[in-house]
């Protein structure tokens, strides 16, 4: 080992290095010790406490497809290619609706899958939206059975249902 | 400071050939270009010579221009008085058998590096100690970062890229994106 | 070809002349990949004398995750990501490095506060990534409660960084040009708070863990490592910076606004020990987090409002050239060498020149002659992070 104290060391070093390893152990189970009463915990226990996460968490995509206007700029910017659209033009004469911020969407879409099986959560994607359709929500509860159970369609009523919580205004 | 650099080189080293390549941009870092056949000796020199030493081997970089390969050596001095570094290269044109010395016994250093430099590019270091993969498997075939690389399709009994894990959805994407960009462009030349 | 099944049996060394007779087979033992003290998926081949190691031969790629050929197709504000993956607990230093890279090639600007703000996380990060560094190593040897206490003051930090970024351990928050977000007030106010407490904190550290006989007893005089070693194997940070020689890239070559801060550079004296052993590489990375304090406290005094991105095109493209851009990241010297071409969206080439991967190299040099479990403190003292080391 490091320094062999017991093979060349005097009586008086000896004791010395007892004295030592005895007051810095102490020394240490002091600091440890004074954790015992009246220090706040730093954890929770999670499943019923729940900590509020920052505006900014980046957790599970959700995409607004009523805001929506294909412009697959967000499947460019992924790095990992894990969102996948499909569009067609609407027919002449369809009425042109307007986005939130009055962008007119000329395409229907046809198909918004995101596989959140392969995303990174870097939030590329979010910043180029020009809608701001596209965005982190708050979710971080979404294991599944299969790995299919991860990809999910946005155009899907039951995840169109989950606008009315994440989307404020 | 590369020029006299490449003086000194050529003044003490014969047979080296050393060439700066100015880069066209101040951003840009300029590097030296000598005979592969003199990397040993150009690194001796520059490792032991007095006037301009480097005591440090940062690393090393191949690089595949489908034509030619380059292997980069990033000397450095680690002095607080006199700060340096510079990009040393060395061309080979032999794209199917690469071969330079190895600097393992100048700076152990390249011990490491020059097993990735194999590793990826293959590239085959004369004189290395160890010459073994390092982040490949021993028995892995190919060399991945050479630019016309193709995966192999089997490895020991496994299947590389199967099927069922492959990210399809996205090659169709991509083919989809390319066929509208076609047909947009085709009513555009229309128009 | 041989394979790493079969490097043959090395010869055995001379460890003890009065021994010599009883010198007995080597005993081949796998320390790894799975192996708490390895710190990820290293696996070491240690052949064995007894109890002291006579070879130690690291086999790399557990964690191989093609990062160079990925980002050979990937646009450049889409590595990012990637590059956050190489050393995982220290994500602003290696993106911070990477965005400097891309900024020369284009010859981008950036505002002064976004590169104050570059600094204030750089920092934090270092901080954090030395917390984690000394929690991990007081557990390789045996010490449970100092990783606690190191996990509660990084907890603050991750909080920080998960408010301004979004993220807790992979930001993609400093961009290329400048920074995503901005800090509010409150949260530098925070900061200021946090800098106070970490003060105390590492006081405390240093009661706990620095000076107790176990540990100086496991440290002191270990895997002793001399300022030429270093400079052979190319090792850099807190290894270089351990053995006595005064070199850190912010003094030094100092980039970004570096040169406008003052702070020290700590080696290793040999309080404990001597020069060079695991306790002096240790006691560098905690007075490093005293000097990184110091930073920060500087930064917020220097901090203006103004804008946090440079002007950079929507779609990047470099001149065609090549750069090494190096800086200091907690676990030594971090370079990019990009190669690009003219008109190209991607990189050509992306060679990430890693401080671990250095510093594992070092220790088939370290290991002849050591106890294994020395040996366990020596790759604990090195603190190496697997997923920047197999990239």
């Amino acid at each position: 080992m490091s320094t062999s104290v017991h093979e060349t060391s005097s009586v008086k070093e000896y004791f010395a290095a007892l004295i030592n390893g005895i007051t810095t152990t102490v020394h240490g189970m002091w600091i440890t010790f004074r954790y015992v009463w009246g220090v706040k915990h730093v954890s929770i226990e999670y499943p019923e406490v729940r900590e509020v996460l920052p505006e900014r968490a980046r957790m599970r995509l959700f995409n607004d497809v009523l805001n929506c206007i294909s412009c697959t700029q967000c499947a460019m910017a992924c790095p990992v290619d894990c969102i996948y659209i499909a569009s067609e033009k609407k027919p002449e004469g369809a009425e042109i609706k307007k986005t939130s911020n009055g962008q007119p969407i000329r395409l229907t879409l046809t198909q918004f899958v995101i596989d959140t099986a392969l995303c990174c959560y870097c939030g590329l994607c979010t910043t180029v939206c020009p809608t701001e359709c596209l965005t982190h929500s708050h979710d971080y509860e979404f294991s599944q059975y299969t790995i299919d159970g991860m990809k999910y369609d946005y155009l899907a009523p039951d995840v169109i249902a989950w606008r009315d919580r994440i989307v404020k205004s | 400071m590369l020029n006299d650099l490449v003086a000194l080189i050529n003044k003490n080293v014969p047979g080296a050939n050393a060439i700066l390549n100015q880069a066209p941009d101040a951003k840009l870092d300029s590097s030296i270009t000598v005979e592969a056949t003199s990397i040993f000796k150009v690194c001796e020199y520059l490792k032991t010579n007095s006037e301009k030493p480097f005591n440090a081997l940062q690393c090393i970089s191949g690089v595949d221009y489908m034509e030619r390969m380059e292997v980069c050596y990033m000397l450095a001095h680690f002095d607080v008085n006199d700060v340096r570094e510079f990009i040393l290269k060395v061309i080979l044109t032999d794209r199917v058998n690469p071969t330079v010395d190895s600097i393992v016994s100048l700076y152990p250093a390249a011990n490491y590096q020059e097993r990735e430099c194999w590793d990826m590019f293959g590239v085959t270091f004369r004189n290395h100690p160890d010459h073994r993969r390092i982040l490949c498997p021993d028995d892995w075939e190919g060399f991945p970062l050479r630019k016309d690389y193709v995966a192999q399709k089997n490895y020991n009994g496994m299947e590389v890229y199967p099927d069922n894990k492959m990210n399809f959805e996205d090659r169709e994407f991509i083919v989809r994106q390319d066929l509208i960009k076609k047909a947009q462009t085709a009513a555009a030349t229309k128009a | 070809m041989q394979t790493h099944w079969d490097v043959g049996e090395p010869d055995a060394p001379t460890i003890n002349k009065d021994t010599e007779q009883l010198k007995t087979e080597l005993l081949r033992l796998n320390m790894g990949p799975q192996h708490p003290a390895t710190h990820g998926v290293l696996r070491i081949e240690i052949w064995t004398d007894s109890e002291i190691v006579a070879h130690a031969i690291p086999h790399l790629g557990y964690l191989h995750r093609c990062m160079e050929k990925h980002s050979e197709n990937l646009d450049f504000r889409g590595v990012i990501p990637f590059v956050d993956r190489l050393d995982y607990l220290a994500s602003m230093s290696m993106e911070w490095t990477y965005a400097m890279t891309v900024e020369k090639m284009l010859g981008t600007e950036v505002p002064r506060r976004a590169e104050l703000l570059r600094i204030l996380t750089g920092e934090l990060q270092r901080i954090g990534s030395h917390l984690m560094a000394f929690g991990t190593y007081a557990l390789d040897l045996g010490a449970f409660s100092p990783f606690l206490y190191a996990f509660e003051e990084r907890e603050k930090i991750l909080r920080l960084f998960e408010e301004v970024s979004g993220a807790r351990l992979l930001y993609n928050y400093i961009w290329i040009g400048g920074v995503w977000n901005d800090w509010t007030d409150d949260q530098l106010a925070r900061v200021s708070t946090f800098c106070d407490t970490m003060e105390e904190e590492a006081k405390k550290y240093h009661d706990l863990v620095s000076m107790n006989k176990i540990f100086v007893e496991r440290t002191a005089n270990v895997g002793v490592l001399s300022i030429q070693d270093c400079f052979d194997y190319g090792a850099t940070g807190p290894v270089l910076r351990g053995s006595g020689y005064k070199w850190d890239l912010r003094k030094n070559k100092p980039y970004s606004l570096y040169n406008e801060f003052d702070f020290d550079v700590p080696v290793g004296i040999g309080e404990v020990g001597q020069v060079g052993d695991c306790w002096n590489r240790y006691i560098v990375r905690m007075k490093e987090v005293i000097e990184s304090i110091k930073i920060i406290r500087q930064v917020i005094d220097k901090l203006e409002p103004g804008p946090i991105m440079g002007k950079v095109p929507k779609i990047i493209k470099l001149p065609a050239g090549e750069v090494y851009v190096r800086a200091e990241c907690p676990r030594g010297e971090l370079g990019f060498h990009m190669v690009a071409q003219a008109d190209a969206k991607t990189p050509y080439r992306l060679k990430v020149k890693s401080p671990c991967f250095t510093n594992v190299s070092l220790l088939p040099h370290i290991a002849p002659g050591q106890m294994i479990a020395d040996f366990v403190a020596t790759v604990g003292s090195i603190d190496i992070v697997l997923g920047e080391v197999d990239r």
